[in-house]
């Protein structure tokens, strides 16, 4: 393998990609959008109406009356604390609830823990171990350190991560549809093929010249998607989230091998196709198996943890070797003249 | 010096070229003509290693095309005009050649010396930094032989270098074959224009999947023909075309119009009886040539369409 031929195959891959409008817009745009208006449109949400994490000054300190054991029907309450209680058809304010179950009742400026709610409303309060049946919680926070919202906004923001692996998956099939497909259309494959390289510094270098500005794109982009989603959540997570182990491996792994496999299904694609939107099409099916992960991901079947991320990068990388196999028995003189269509 | 031994190739089951043997000198221009389909294409392809034969050898200068370190180094001995030109469009004609250059392993300090020799000689250095997308067709043949030429290789293959081009490009490229054959480079031309293939080739093959003949364009002619002498006579008279049919030497005589044409084994020695003859008839000989056979006619009665 000599690197200054495959530089100078680069080279001219590179050269001709900055005078192709399309896939200058698609190197520049794509990333651009995905940093900084993808975060600012999904992390919006959350920035409006942040879960809150802090338990409320509810101001029930003053307990003055201690109900145990009773049942409790009807009735206007402030300042009594009720254990081991059922309640039905009651209005309370600064009370304390603990083992209780309360039906039909109006709750507010109050704590219950461990206790059951039916067709209650509870409003501006905090509660831990609360089991609810038909009932609102609203202004209400959650004391005992889950909290479903913030939960979901971190695995949400570990979601985000499929955007930045589909860059440099959705990238290459642009570049490669060009860059293999156009050169078939344009019948310079013949001379170049006729030039004293060998099959694999030909594959190469057209390779690195799609994998090279879209691992850039990737990367660069991720700096301004880091400093909005960390000015956004920060705030709401009282950390910056990003980066973290995920994300490390999410983008400077598991992107650059989905970027490999990418450029290597495209070459396999464009064997079989002549036209560079049918090329393009084909190629991004590769995002399939991803959205599927991302989505089994964020419905809660697995935690994005830095160990799944690393199983994720062995699966890929063999599935990698796999099509880099493949792809260069593709690309060799004899098929590209005689079997390519 | 190319050696072709029983070269063959096959695709899905038909044969594309069949057992072609052939020799080529270094320094010689050979002309291969033949129908579309008559496997000339896929015969520079597996001379240039890009496809390799179904049975058969490929030897350029002593190198083995079958060894993928040779077939290496005989790429870099080669250079090639495909069919299409296949230049990168969005690039200037000097970053094309630039290019391929440097693929060849052309030194970087000899590479803009070089290409400036090839654009002045094809008349287009002032266009070199215009994208080749806007030049015309003409324009375009003329950047693909000069890739072809740019690593200065010892022989150049040149598939149809003419085809499509309007007279005056043609023009252009056929005085510069013809430049490049003064030079003493081996060319490997494959031509429908059987006009090139005369003016340019010492040799000439007549290709349809086998090789049907080999020769100079002249000894093709003799070979098919024979040697005719035309004379052109003021009036013909039966006792005109007996005598000459009766001299020694002489194997046919035909009448065309005021034209007596001769079949002869030998004109050097034949011609001086004819008109002896003729005059002792009391013809009056308006002028003796000998006909001229082309290409063309060899092509065409060698691929049944001649007469």
């Amino acid at each position: 393998m000599r690197l200054d031929k495959l530089w100078v195959v680069a080279k001219k891959d590179l050269a001709e990609f900055r005078t192709n409008k399309y896939v200058m817009y698609s190197i520049l745009l794509m990333p651009l959008m995905l940093a900084t208006v993808l975060p600012v449109i999904y992390l919006s949400a959350f920035v409006m109406m942040p879960p809150a994490t802090q338990a409320l000054d509810v101001g029930n300190e003053g307990i003055s009356m201690e109900i145990i054991d009773q049942v409790v029907v009807n009735g206007t309450y402030e300042d009594t604390s009720f254990l081991r209680c059922e309640l039905r058809d009651v209005v309370a304010s600064n009370c304390r609830f603990e083992a209780s179950n309360l039906t039909n009742c109006l709750v507010r400026d109050s704590y219950i823990g461990n206790s059951t709610l039916n067709g209650s409303a509870l409003f501006h309060s905090n509660y831990q171990g609360l089991t609810t049946s038909g009932s609102t919680l609203s202004g209400s926070v959650d004391v005992s350190g889950v909290n479903e919202d913030i939960e979901f906004l971190k695995q949400f923001i570990s979601f985000l991560l499929i955007f930045f692996i589909m860059i440099p998956v959705v990238l290459p099939t642009v570049m490669a549809s060009y860059s293999f497909v156009g050169e078939k259309l344009n019948r310079s494959l013949e001379p170049l093929l006729a030039t004293p390289t060998t099959d694999s510094e030909l594959l190469l270098g057209k390779a690195a010249a799609i994998f090279i500005p879209c691992m850039l794109a990737t990367w660069l982009s991720f700096i301004p998607f880091t400093i909005i989603v960390d000015f956004m959540v920060s705030g709401i997570l009282g950390y910056a989230p990003l980066p973290d182990p995920v994300w490390i491996i999410g983008v400077f792994i598991i992107a650059p091998l989905f970027c490999i496999m990418s450029i290597c299904l495209n070459v396999i694609i464009s064997s079989k196709v002549n036209d560079v939107r049918a090329s393009q099409q084909l190629g991004s099916l590769v995002v399939l198996p991803l959205v599927v992960f991302f989505i089994v991901a964020l419905a809660g079947v697995f935690t994005l943890g830095p160990e799944i991320m690393l199983l994720l990068s062995g699966a890929v990388l063999l599935v990698d070797l796999a099509i880099i196999y493949f792809s260069l028995k593709t690309f060799q003189r004899e098929s590209i003249l005689v079997r390519w269509k | 010096m190319i050696e072709l031994r029983d070269l063959t190739r096959r695709f899905n089951g038909n044969v594309a070229v069949d057992s072609l043997n052939l020799t080529i000198e270094d320094g010689k221009v050979f002309g291969f003509i033949g129908p579309n389909g008559a496997g000339k294409t896929t015969t520079i392809r597996m001379i240039t290693t890009l496809i390799s034969p179904t049975s058969g050898t490929v030897h350029v200068n002593g190198l083995d095309a079958s060894d993928p370190e040779e077939a290496l180094q005989i790429r870099s001995h080669v250079g090639l005009l495909p069919e299409i030109p296949g230049l990168y469009e969005t690039l200037s004609a000097y970053r094309n050649l630039d290019f391929y250059a440097a693929l060849y392993g052309v030194p970087i300090d000899r590479r803009k010396d070089r290409i400036k020799e090839l654009l002045e000689m094809l008349e287009i250095w002032d266009r070199r930094d215009d994208i080749v997308g806007k030049f015309s067709k003409g324009m375009k043949q003329k950047i693909a032989i000069a890739r072809a030429l740019v690593h200065e290789p010892e022989l150049l293959f040149l598939d149809e270098p003419t085809s499509g081009l309007d007279p005056e490009a043609a023009l252009t490229v056929r005085n510069f074959l013809l430049e490049l054959k003064k030079e003493g480079r081996t060319i490997f031309l494959n031509t429908h224009n059987l006009d090139d293939a005369e003016r340019l080739c010492d040799t000439v093959g007549v290709m349809r999947t086998r090789l049907l003949a080999k020769g100079s364009p002249s000894e093709l002619s003799q070979q098919f023909w024979g040697r005719t002498t035309v004379v052109h006579l003021h009036s013909i008279s039966p006792a005109m075309i007996s005598g000459v049919r009766g001299l020694s030497g002489v194997t046919g005589v035909q009448q065309d119009g005021d034209h007596l044409l001769v079949d002869v084994t030998d004109p050097a020695s034949v011609n001086p009886d004819i008109v002896r003859e003729l005059v002792r008839q009391g013809g009056q000989v308006e002028s003796v040539n000998e006909l001229k056979r082309s290409l063309e006619d060899v092509y065409l009665r060698l691929l049944g369409g001649g007469k």
